[in-house]
């Protein structure tokens, strides 16, 4: 077998066309991620009772386990609790007809959000108490204080992890093909198998996964610099 | 479709999946053995700024890092026999096993040659100055002053690269090696309760994952002995 190049053109041409479902899986996730983490974060910040230990646990659960898992996990399990809901208010919901799609950005936000609570959780620990305490004395109130001061800085601080992050997620989103989703790794499996072209076909999405990882770094690395100017130093 | 959710079948398939889970610790062992071997030979052209060399490198990194590890995987299972079909050795029958070695070992190796290159950089040039003065050579040095230090703070990176590391061998079964993953899609397939099943594989990760994770915080606070507490309390 050699390696035939014209065809992972060709094969990039055609997975490429994918591209802006697999770049909704992941951005979505990570968004709704992000919301869930600052609740998550000022929770186990200020170690509410009882909510606390359980986001605590939720947090390490999902940590500790492959994302392959949350996603079969959701798969599975959400159909058997939405059936029983609907059986027992009488609903005509069928837990077939929520699309696969909605399972898999189920899943990864769950994900995300886990991931996403330990960076902003260690953001906020990282500005300086000081700076609560500055805000406390000109006579902000708490949320003004978080909003203001320490939410920025947090999240400025955390953009390289963020993007880590991002394009994790960007990554996980090739675990949809064993859920047959029509993303840039299942199309390139599609591709393949018509065309009996395996490495060509995987060659091309490597490719694609790769500079889409390149773009995001590149704009993540631009948008950093621009939102610490304040830190640089000097007058 | 019954939808009872059968508690019971959890214990039962746990002691099976429990039978797989040295090929996950294999792959994992492995991977990060030989990771960690390669990670140092490709951190070294970037260290001493060997010119082309360096930049190979530098892609083959970023190529590593911008990859989802499914994909690289499958590069590796149909990449590999298709590059030694042309020096003709045939391994299109070789057991998948080397294969997701072969690939978790890429996987890391991107990984800690950043971390070490990051590592041994932190680590100040006057402590390499300090060393020569007192008539150490280079490679003593380096071995004596430089690593131990470099080891201490790239330790919880490597930490990480491995929990990650042991999470992504979740994905070897998609080429057909038999791991706890493996054996589960059989189990699926022949209770046709996959919840069960997924929920059991997700307790054992679950474990495996503290259990690492403990037992490197004990390691890092081992190799941070020597330093001041407000240092390693972090």
């Amino acid at each position: 077998m050699t390696i035939d190049i014209a065809f992972i053109f060709e094969a990039l041409i055609e997975i490429s066309k994918v591209l802006p479902l697999t770049l909704f899986m992941a951005v979505t996730p990570v968004l709704l991620g992000i919301f869930i983490g600052i609740i998550v974060a000022f929770v186990r910040i200020q170690q509410t009772k009882i909510l606390a230990p359980l986001l605590n646990f939720y947090v390490s659960f999902f940590r500790g386990t492959p994302i392959i898992m949350h996603i079969m996990l959701v798969y599975f399990g959400i159909p058997i609790v939405v059936d029983v809901i609907s059986i027992t208010f009488k609903l005509e919901f069928q837990s077939s007809s929520i699309p696969i799609l909605l399972f898999v950005i189920l899943a990864l936000t769950l994900s995300a959000g886990a991931y996403t609570s330990e960076i902003i959780r260690s953001g906020i620990l990282s500005v300086p108490k000081g700076q609560l305490e500055a805000a406390y004395a000109v006579g902000l109130t708490f949320s003004q204080a978080m909003r203001r001061y320490i939410l920025p800085q947090a999240f400025s601080k955390s953009i390289p992890n963020f993007t880590n992050v991002l394009i994790g997620f960007l990554h996980a989103t090739s675990l949809a093909f064993f859920l047959s989703v029509k993303e840039l790794t299942g199309v390139a499996n599609i591709v393949a198998s018509i065309n009996l072209k395996f490495l060509e076909a995987f060659i091309a999405v490597g490719l694609i996964y790769w500079g889409v990882s390149a773009i995001i770094e590149w704009l993540a690395h631009r948008i950093e610099k621009r939102v610490t100017a304040y830190s640089k130093g000097g007058i | 479709m019954a939808n009872d959710f059968d508690f019971t079948l959890i214990a039962k398939v746990l002691p099976i999946l429990l039978q797989y889970l040295p090929v996950t610790l294999e792959i994992l062992v492995f991977a990060t053995f030989f990771g960690m071997l390669l990670g140092i030979v490709i951190a070294i052209p970037k260290l001493l700024h060997i010119p082309v060399l360096k930049h190979i490198i530098t892609i083959y990194i970023s190529f590593i890092r911008g990859t989802p590890v499914l994909v690289q995987l499958f590069l590796v299972f149909y990449g590999i026999p298709a590059l030694l079909k042309l020096v003709h050795i045939d391994v299109t029958r070789m057991d998948a096993m080397y294969f997701v070695i072969i690939t978790y070992t890429l996987s890391n190796s991107a990984s800690f040659a950043e971390i070490f290159r990051a590592a041994i950089l932190t680590v100040d040039r006057g402590q390499m100055e300090a060393a020569y003065s007192v008539g150490l050579s280079g490679i003593q040095a380096f071995l004596r002053i430089v690593l131990p230090q470099a080891i201490r703070v790239a330790f919880p990176n490597m930490a990480n690269t491995m929990i990650s590391s042991l999470k992504d061998t979740s994905l070897a079964f998609s080429i057909g090696v038999m791991d706890m993953v493996g054996r589960g899609e059989t189990l699926i397939a022949s209770t046709t309760r996959a919840l069960e099943i997924y929920l059991a594989l997700s307790i054992v990760y679950y474990v495996i994952v503290m259990l690492l994770e403990k037992g490197l915080k004990l390691n890092e606070r081992y190799l941070n002995r020597y330093m001041p507490k407000e240092a390693t309390s972090s």
